[in-house]
């Protein structure tokens, strides 16, 4: 059915897109974040900084030691520059193109990935940064024939699991993000490897399913 | 010979500073009203249940499925405050780490885990009911996000022990 052309008026994704999600990818990625010189500017955890120390206490203005909701929310404002950071530069990564380039990227790969065709790609790559969105476009590819009510299924476990990775991971993941000695980016493809595993699961169910009828 | 410039295109959509000046906006409204209350919540649950003795409990009970992953019992908590909400469980993590009852290595191992099965009540209403999926599969697709995070917590171990990270 999908080799209607694909007529899906090749959106000019010019190079300054591609350029924008390698970039994105490498400050995610922690490949810079112990790196000397100046290339380290190109890692988030470097980019976020640190609060200064107080005196010689060798703590920073968190203290140690707290407990209750005063130490939690002392945790939670540690956290805000970085999440401010983060969804600024999302936004600029996503005004130059990024997510649009990485659309073109996955569209190829979804039908080998977790048998759902190539026009899931906007609200595959949409899952990624955002829950609603992509769980909409989901049911309106249903409504509109594009996929079967069992690829409609695969692709929302897909969803469900995790959701929003990337974002969920940034906001709700901040306080083990800040801690983790593995970087952003591999925790993200870890939680993408499973999802896909998971996928592929109810994927071999209803295909055996399907075989039984 | 006049030395024209070219003129720069004066761009109707924002500019891309104005683009990340939004977005850092953004984060600080969802640092406000996400963020901060869930680690407010996430330590003070821990403060009850360690002073309540609770967590000694969980330890000795759950520690069976917990060692599976190389975990202690009370990491069980940081796992079901994560079922409710992503950012509790990190939170929970992230304090009982602070208070000693679980190492650097076995709180971040649980980071992807708290994502892939964190605010499954919530998005099950966003995502598994917005896409009109089939409801005979709905109890597969909640266990399969269980699933998913077990096989994180395992792949995680793997790679905090190659990286030498107690």
């Amino acid at each position: 059915m999908e080799n209607t052309k694909e007529n899906v008026q090749k959106e000019t994704i010019g190079i300054g897109a591609w350029i924008a999600l390698i970039f994105l990818i490498l400050v995610l990625s922690g490949a810079f974040r112990t790196a000397e010189g100046p290339i380290k500017v190109l890692d988030f955890t470097n980019l976020s900084g640190s609060f200064g120390k107080i005196g010689d206490t060798g703590a920073n203005l968190i203290g140690s030691g707290g407990t209750g909701a005063k130490d939690g929310f002392m945790a939670g404002f540690n956290l805000i520059p970085p999440v401010m950071f983060f969804c600024g530069l999302l936004a600029v990564f996503e005004e130059l193109g990024a997510f649009k380039a990485s659309d073109v990227l996955f569209r190829p790969l979804l039908r080998p990935l977790m048998g759902i065709p190539g026009k899931c790609g906007i609200a595959f790559v949409s899952s990624f940064t955002g829950s609603d969105v992509a769980a909409v476009m989901t049911k309106d590819l249903y409504d509109a024939g594009d996929i079967t009510d069992d690829e409609r299924t695969i692709f929302a476990t897909y969803q469900y699991a995790g959701s929003a990775c990337i974002n969920n991971t940034i906001t709700g993941g901040a306080p083990l993000v800040a801690i983790c000695p593995v970087a952003l980016g591999p925790c993200i493809i870890i939680m993408f490897v499973c999802k896909l595993v998971g996928a592929n699961i109810i994927r071999l169910v209803l295909a055996l399913n399907k075989k039984k009828a | 010979m006049s030395e024209q410039k070219t003129a720069v295109p004066v761009k109707q959509k924002a500019s891309i500073v104005d683009v990340f000046l939004k977005g850092c906006a953004k984060g600080f409204k969802v640092g406000i009203e996400n963020i901060t209350p869930a680690m407010i919540l996430g330590y003070v649950l821990v403060y009850i249940l360690r002073e309540t003795g609770l967590m000694d409990l969980l330890g000795v009970v759950m520690s069976p499925v917990m060692g599976l992953f190389g975990l202690p019992g009370e990491a069980f908590a940081v796992l079901i405050s994560a079922f409710f909400a992503k950012a509790s469980g990190c939170a929970t993590a992230a304090s009982m780490y602070e208070a000693g009852a679980l190492t650097l290595g076995q709180a971040s191992m649980m980071l992807p885990a708290c994502i892939l099965m964190g605010t499954l009540i919530g998005h099950y209403a966003r995502i598994v009911l917005v896409t009109g999926s089939n409801k005979k599969w709905h109890p597969l697709m909640i266990l399969i996000c269980l699933f998913d995070a077990a096989l994180s917590l395992v792949i995680m171990r793997v790679i905090l022990m190659m990286m030498g990270v107690q």
